[in-house]
């Protein structure tokens, strides 16, 4: 439990996000933590051969973190192991670093989401089994940007009226569905779908390939709307790796 | 009160060095000037003449004064196996072991998704050619078990399968010597994943 004077956090369920070097021999550890959101640590010394830390400090591993501090940057004083090792492999281990980047992106410092948190785990615990990595993503993505409380309605159109199954819209960021009359044009704003996409998204149901298509393209749209000019790198890196 | 401009120069310089703030950059240029000038000039001299003659082996990828080092020079090597480290440093250590007697090829780094480090910087192309020259049969990958080392060693792999070539990692598990009691839960469960069986 947190005392007054130290601002120390024992124990507390985090995921490591990224770390990146800080000063001689320290990292910054960025940490997903179930009660406090995305907290930022030091973690002195972590760069030493023989520091007791640096073997810990790995992504994707449920740790219990002892932090403390007041300030932006707090002192990580020690990390353990809470609960099975998730072992994520190739691809899965690429959408891995895609949502730890996600999360780096748009998730303000120090604002909880428990509920994302636990979506975030067993995300994680879904990329491991390595079934379906696509529909993870999307039922990811969707969750994310709803939980950071982006609207992105899917039962009503912008109009209010309901999402019909056979009727073509134009989603657009911050507005939704704009159902599209007459002849299918190309529009500036926003991604074309079928009301059937909007409805599978709503019902979690992406065994349809043509949903599936459509959905990654509509949160490619919403991501990149959000996420502003600076593209993902783990993106950049996938569109370079297809050049080999 | 303003440091000279030769010594501004110097400090602003120093922090090029990784990990290296204005703080330290200015304590190591007052040393340098101030306690250590024989010491200094030294510096100056060597870096100078490493930047002058240190290039990349063409075959290896690793710091070398000749286009091709002595190691990737050396015919008493197995030339058909090729094991990819991340750095120089890697090497030495694995050279070390005495239990590896063929090529390398130096990465001289690691795939980092978050840091946008990517392909070029790892030399891929330079690694597929070097790979493919006809004359190496297994390809073993040395990167480290990280997350990155994991993602680095997998998109490698991935790579040369599609041209054919036999590709391996190295193992991991119990420390030698490592008693049960004192080893890391990740290890330890890494070990357990990864079991083979015993042999008689
Ligand atoms: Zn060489």
């Amino acid at each position: 439990m947190a005392s007054v004077s130290s601002h120390r956090q024992d124990n507390q369920s985090v995921y490591v996000l990224h770390t990146y070097p800080f000063k001689e021999t320290s990292l910054v550890v960025e940490l997903f933590s179930r009660e406090f959101g995305r907290v930022a640590t030091t973690a002195k010394g972590a760069r030493r051969p023989r520091s007791a830390m640096r073997g810990m400090l790995q992504a994707f591993q449920p740790m219990l973190a002892t932090w403390s501090g007041k300030l932006e940057l707090k002192t990580l004083h020690g990390l353990e192991w809470n609960g099975c090792l998730l072992l994520l492999q190739g691809e899965a281990l690429m959408c891995g670093f895609y949502l730890n980047e996600l999360l780096l992106r748009l998730l303000p410092r120090e604002d909880p989401h428990e509920a994302l948190f636990a979506y975030y785990a067993d995300t994680l615990k879904a990329l491991a089994s390595e079934q379906h990595l696509a529909t993870t993503l999307r039922r990811f993505e969707l969750k994310f940007l709803q939980e950071l409380g982006y609207a992105i309605p899917l039962q009503q159109d912008a109009n209010n009226a309901p999402i019909l199954m056979q009727q073509h819209y134009r989603y657009e960021a911050e507005h939704g569905a704009y159902p599209i009359r007459g002849t299918l044009a190309r529009y500036e704003n926003g991604v074309q779908l079928s009301g059937k996409t909007l409805i599978d998204m709503l019902n979690d149901d992406y065994s349809d390939e043509q949903t599936q298509q459509q959905s990654k393209q509509l949160m490619r749209y919403l991501l990149a709307h959000y996420l502003g000019d600076k593209p993902l790198h783990t993106r950049q890196l996938l569109i370079e790796l297809q050049g080999y | 009160m303003k440091n000279p401009p030769a010594l501004e120069q110097l400090i602003d310089s120093l922090r090029c060095l990784p990990g290296v703030g204005p703080k330290s950059a200015q304590r190591m240029a007052y040393y340098l000037l101030q306690r250590d000038r024989q010491g200094a000039s030294g510096l100056a001299l060597s870096l100078n003449n490493a930047l002058q003659v240190v290039d990349h082996c063409k075959l290896c990828n690793t710091f070398s004064e000749q286009a091709i080092c002595p190691l990737c020079e050396s015919a008493q090597r197995d030339k058909t196996v090729l094991c990819v480290v991340e750095m120089p440093t890697d090497l030495i250590m694995l050279e070390n072991t005495r239990a590896y007697t063929g090529m390398y090829f130096v990465l001289m780094g690691r795939l980092s998704p978050l840091d946008g480090i990517g392909p070029k910087e790892i030399h891929l192309d330079k690694l597929i050619k070097r790979a493919n020259d006809g004359i190496v049969t297994e390809v073993i990958l040395a990167t480290n078990y990280t997350v990155e080392g994991d993602a680095t060693a997998h998109y490698i792999s991935e790579l040369l399968r599609a041209r054919g070539i036999k590709v391996s990692r190295i193992a991991r598990g119990m420390p030698m010597g490592g008693e049960i009691e004192y080893v890391d839960t990740g290890t330890l469960a890494q070990a357990m994943l990864e079991r083979r069986s015993v042999f008689k």
